[in-house]
């Protein structure tokens, strides 16, 4: 890699809040999202689906279907089992048994919303119509729909072909004898934490446009799509074709948030029938397909414990967790990050955490901003206040005894996890200042005149933001790598042409990437033109989850616009006839920092070496440059957030009167864009939080509220204020000192609002451990307490 | 198959005749039928707002009307916002406010503050939230629309981060 940033701050575009490259097609509806691309004569597809948790599928009756007219073709699960490959997993479950999955059921159905027919027609209407006309035998099989339910020994096992039970793996991790240190311990408190199942819900449903051109043996395939040159290798794969033929083009993206991570049994469908037909053909999900065959998140259960001394120092941690994976695999698989963080940002030597996944007769579960991290800071975070409490302890002050200081960094947890660097107290510091903890605290917990009690809840995290090399990955057994890329091109206008596989679905990536480049290059900003997520322009790449994208793909800007900054800068000093060090990019040309007189145009030095005339004699034509980068070490973003909440003893309505997060993320590269992916992301922690859970009814093993009318996706008017504070603690093991920031938001609402609660009806003696927390929740909560413990339900 | 109806309806300016299928909705006949895919789909059920349009001047969502009723009626999409390549005020406001991120929702915040802007009403940021919540965005936390439809309706109030 390159050495350090001479030209750093030099334009100021780095570090500002410029507006964004991605705004102004968006503002105008000129947008391209998958749907607004329809190739001449097109068709559409409709995709008939199981509406059972589990069945057999005794026969299909297609004849009838495929008569209709306007009808192309009908496609089933021997057909596909026949011609196509499993799809493949992205990230597989160490350790797992392999459970390839079609894009259509062959003989068994295991979630309610797996595809089973496929119906291709002139229009999506005469397709659904045909697929309403497809007679399906079904045998009803026993289902189980609970996560723990159905690792109990009477629960019906999903695939008997391939396992003994509905446990697909179980990884444990440990540093020490954390058995024998919380034996020891002074105090142990521990809990069962069950975290509800929610919809990531990008507003843009999944949706694929596929062409074939047999002759050229050519697939294009347009796909809403986080990862195009990954979903481009699983179509390869699953079509038995050369990667060479196919292309994929992700245009813009409505959204993502970890959902469109990977290929989809539909987008494969599309492509089979494609190249069947050598026509078009298009699919869009709808809104009541998305909630049964998009992937799901987070639900898991978690046993936690934790060890301390009576003076309040941390000595052990444990957390022997569930996920639920629902019936099959996905591109991710159900979250893996719980393990890595369980210890948060604590000083605790011994710890063991153990991830166990199991499978339902539920919709798969993929990956959703967070992936584990929210999760499992609910349970740790609300048993640091009940360790609070039993101590006799105030919260914050036992947190700010434990928490790890900025001199003991870097800190490996009992995980293996390495946190690079920070000032975790001074953020939590910070949002007790600004609520003004000490003030709260004297003024008491009420109830106030309004009748309310008032709570604090405070909660400490860290976020691991990127990867940690290729190697660490390849442990795990992941398809992918760690590392980003970027082509920079120089055009003939004096502009440059940015080629990027990270597609573009509101990160602001392309607005970071033409920042990074304006910086290092000196061209400006508005001179940088971001082509994104195609895979026959982007060089290959990984893609953009796991708040990677600007933590690698910052490295790879700087080192391709370092790269094509030299080159500019020889042909320049050529022609100017003056050294290389007395030039820098101004304004659109090179100039001399002596003599500013002697200047050459950006245009005319890219038209020269585009043309291949007027260069210095050891100089080849062409100005080009792609780098690509893999960061040493993945970054810890971090934060502490404080919560005040009001809350009625006798209904458990309540109220978040004030929600503050100091956060750091390193090096920010646009504060705009940062906020806005901070607020996001808090938004969907408040919403798996307060009001979104998917919910299952076991008798029928339906999905009972799977529309928008039933799911409760917060609103504009939903949300409390939220007060945003920021330090800016430069990583030492990435480009410029970043760290990820598109996930921070969704870990502390959960654990800060249930904290909040709890401590404001302390006397109640009120615990909560179940997401999403409503007032119901509190209510039953309250009743429980009063009842010495145990639950009186009517 | 559907037999077509035949309308006359004004889109963006431009009167359009056309023949319509009695089941497809107004954001499909303005997407497929006129080519105006500004005008998005999220979920076909009068939730989410993506598809939210004027019709005769009020913000009404899309995907709840079926073509055959624009007859005589005058509609505006996004499209019709920007003159001459100049983003109009509401667009400027929210690229100023950071109010979008992927975009998808924008067209639907967009229609909506507009007609809210052609009411004339006064709001404030309360009321403001209320008038939003027929437009879901998942990506923005709503702070950047709520303010940039605040500088919009009531001038320069861009950059109250507590609104408390």
């Amino acid at each position: 890699m390159s050495g350090s940033v001479a030209t750093e701050r030099r334009t100021g575009v780095l570090g500002s809040s410029v507006p964004r490259k991605e705004d102004d097609r968006l503002l105008q509806g000129d947008g391209r999202f998958t749907d607004d691309v329809e190739p001449a004569r097109s068709l559409h597809m409709a995709v008939g689906r199981c509406p059972f948790p589990r069945a057999r599928i005794e026969s299909i009756d297609v004849e009838a279907a495929a008569a209709m007219p306007g009808v192309h073709q009908v496609l089933t699960g021997v057909d596909i089992v026949a011609r196509t490959e499993p799809i493949g997993v992205l990230r597989p479950v160490p350790g797992a048994v392999q459970l390839p999955f079609y894009a259509l059921a062959e003989e068994f159905c295991v979630f309610e919303g797996q595809p089973v027919v496929s119906v291709v027609a002139d229009s999506r209407q005469i397709a659904e119509d045909a697929v309403e006309a497809i007679w399906i035998d079904y045998e009803p099989l026993a289902h189980v729909t609970d996560t723990l339910a159905a690792l109990e020994p009477d629960a019906p096992v999903i695939h008997p072909d391939r396992m003994e039970s509905n446990l697909l793996a179980s990884n444990p991790q440990h540093r020490g004898d954390a058995e024998a240190v919380l034996r020891d311990a002074d105090v142990v408190v521990g809990d069962s934490f069950q975290i509800g199942r929610v919809a990531p819900l990008p507003m843009e449903p999944r949706a694929v446009v596929a062409e074939w051109r047999p002759g050229a043996r050519e697939l294009t395939a347009h796909v809403a799509t986080q990862v195009p040159h990954l979903v481009r290798m699983q179509l390869a794969e699953s079509l038995r074709l050369d990667e060479g033929e196919v292309r994929v083009i992700t245009g813009d993206v409505g959204g993502g948030f970890g959902l469109k991570l990977g290929l989809y049994p539909e987008e494969l469908l599309a492509c089979r029938h494609a190249m069947d037909l050598r026509r078009a053909v298009k699919w869009v999900e709808d809104r009541l397909e998305h909630f049964r065959a998009s992937t799901h998140a987070r639900e898991s259960v978690h046993e936690f414990r934790i060890g301390a001394d009576a003076d309040g120092t941390f000595v052990a941690m444990t957390d022997l967790y569930t996920t639920d994976l629902g019936g099959q695999n996905s591109g991710f698989g159900s979250a893996q990050l719980s393990s890595i963080v369980f210890t948060g940002p604590y000083r605790v030597e011994d710890g063991a955490v153990e991830r166990r996944v199991a499978v339902t007769n539920k919709t798969p579960v993929g990956a959703y901003r967070g992936y584990g991290q929210p999760e499992v800071n609910l349970a740790r975070e609300t048993l640091i206040d009940r360790l609070a409490r039993r101590l006799g302890r105030d919260p914050y002050e036992l947190r700010l005894q434990n928490l790890l200081g900025a001199d003991e960094l870097p800190w490996r947890n009992a995980a293996g996890a390495l946190y690079d660097s920070g000032d975790y107290a001074q953020c939590l510091r910070m949002v007790a200042e600004a609520i003004d903890y000490e003030r709260l605290r004297a003024a008491g917990r009420g109830p106030g005149e309004d009748g309310r009690y008032r709570g604090v809840g405070f909660t400490c995290f860290v976020e691991r933001t990127g990867y940690a090399s290729a190697k660490f990955l390849a442990n795990r057994g992941s398809r992918y790598g760690a590392h980003e890329s970027v082509t920079l091109r120089a055009n003939r206008s004096g502009g440059i042409d940015l080629y990027t596989g990270v597609s573009t679905f509101g990160q602001s990536n392309e607005t970071a990437f033409a920042q990074i480049c304006a910086e290092v290059h000196g061209i400006d900003f508005d001179a940088i033109r971001v082509h994104a997520g195609d895979t026959g322009a982007t060089p290959l790449n990984t893609g953009a989850f796991a708040s990677r994208t600007l933590i690698a793909g910052s490295g790879a800007v700087r080192e391709a616009a370092q790269e094509l900054r030299d080159k500019t800068l020889r042909i320049a000093a050529g022609q100017l006839s003056v050294e290389v060090e007395d030039l820098e990019v101004v304004d659109g040309a090179v100039v001399s920092r002596t003599d500013p007189d002697k200047r050459v145009t950006l245009a005319d030095l890219h038209r020269a070496a585009i043309i291949g005339q007027g260069l210095p004699a050891d100089e080849q034509p062409g100005l080009e440059a792609t780098a690509h980068f893999e960061p040493t070490d993945a970054a810890y973003a971090y934060g502490s957030a404080a919560a005040v909440v009001a809350v009625d003893a006798e209904t458990g309505e309540f109220e978040i009167e004030r929600f503050v997060l100091a956060h750091d993320s390193g090096r920010i590269v646009n504060p705009g864009a940062v906020e806005g992916q901070v607020r996001g992301a808090l938004a969907q922690g408040f919403g798996a939080a307060l009001t979104e859970e998917l919910r299952y009814e076991p008798q029928s093993g339906q999905l009972v509220n799977g529309t928008m009318l039933d799911y409760f996706v917060p609103t504009a008017s939903d949300l409390p204020a939220v007060e945003l504070l920021h330090t800016e603690v430069p990583s030492p093991v990435t480009p410029f000192g970043v760290r990820g920031v598109g996930e921070t938001g969704t870990i502390p609402p959960g654990a800060a609002i249930a904290n909040a609660i709890c401590d404001a009806l302390a006397e109640y003696g009120v615990e909560i451990s179940s997401l999403p927390i409503t007032p119901e929740l509190v209510w039953r909560a309250i009743r429980k307490a009063g009842n010495g413990g145990e639950s009186r339900e009517g | 198959m559907d037999e077509l109806i035949e309308i006359t309806v004004t889109v963006n300016g431009t009167v359009h005749r056309e023949q319509v299928s009695p089941r497809m909705h107004v954001a499909d006949f303005l997407r497929r039928g006129l080519g105006l895919t500004g005008t998005h789909v999220g979920c076909e059920q009068g939730v989410c707002g993506m598809c939210t349009i004027l019709l005769d001047g009020d913000a009404v969502k899309s995907c709840l009307m079926l073509a055959p009723q624009l007859d005589g009626r005058e509609v505006r999409t996004v499209e019709s916002l920007a003159e001459g390549g100049e983003l109009a005020p509401v667009q400027r406001a929210f690229k100023e406010a950071h109010g979008l991120q992927c975009g998808f929702c924008t067209p639907g915040f967009l229609m909506t503050a507009t007609a809210l802007k052609e009411s004339g009403r006064s709001l404030d940021r309360e009321e403001i939230r209320d008038e939003l919540s027929g437009v879901i965005c998942r990506c923005t936390g709503y702070e950047g629309i709520v303010n940039a439809v605040d500088r919009v309706l009531n001038g320069d109030a861009v950059g109250v981060e507590d609104e408390r």
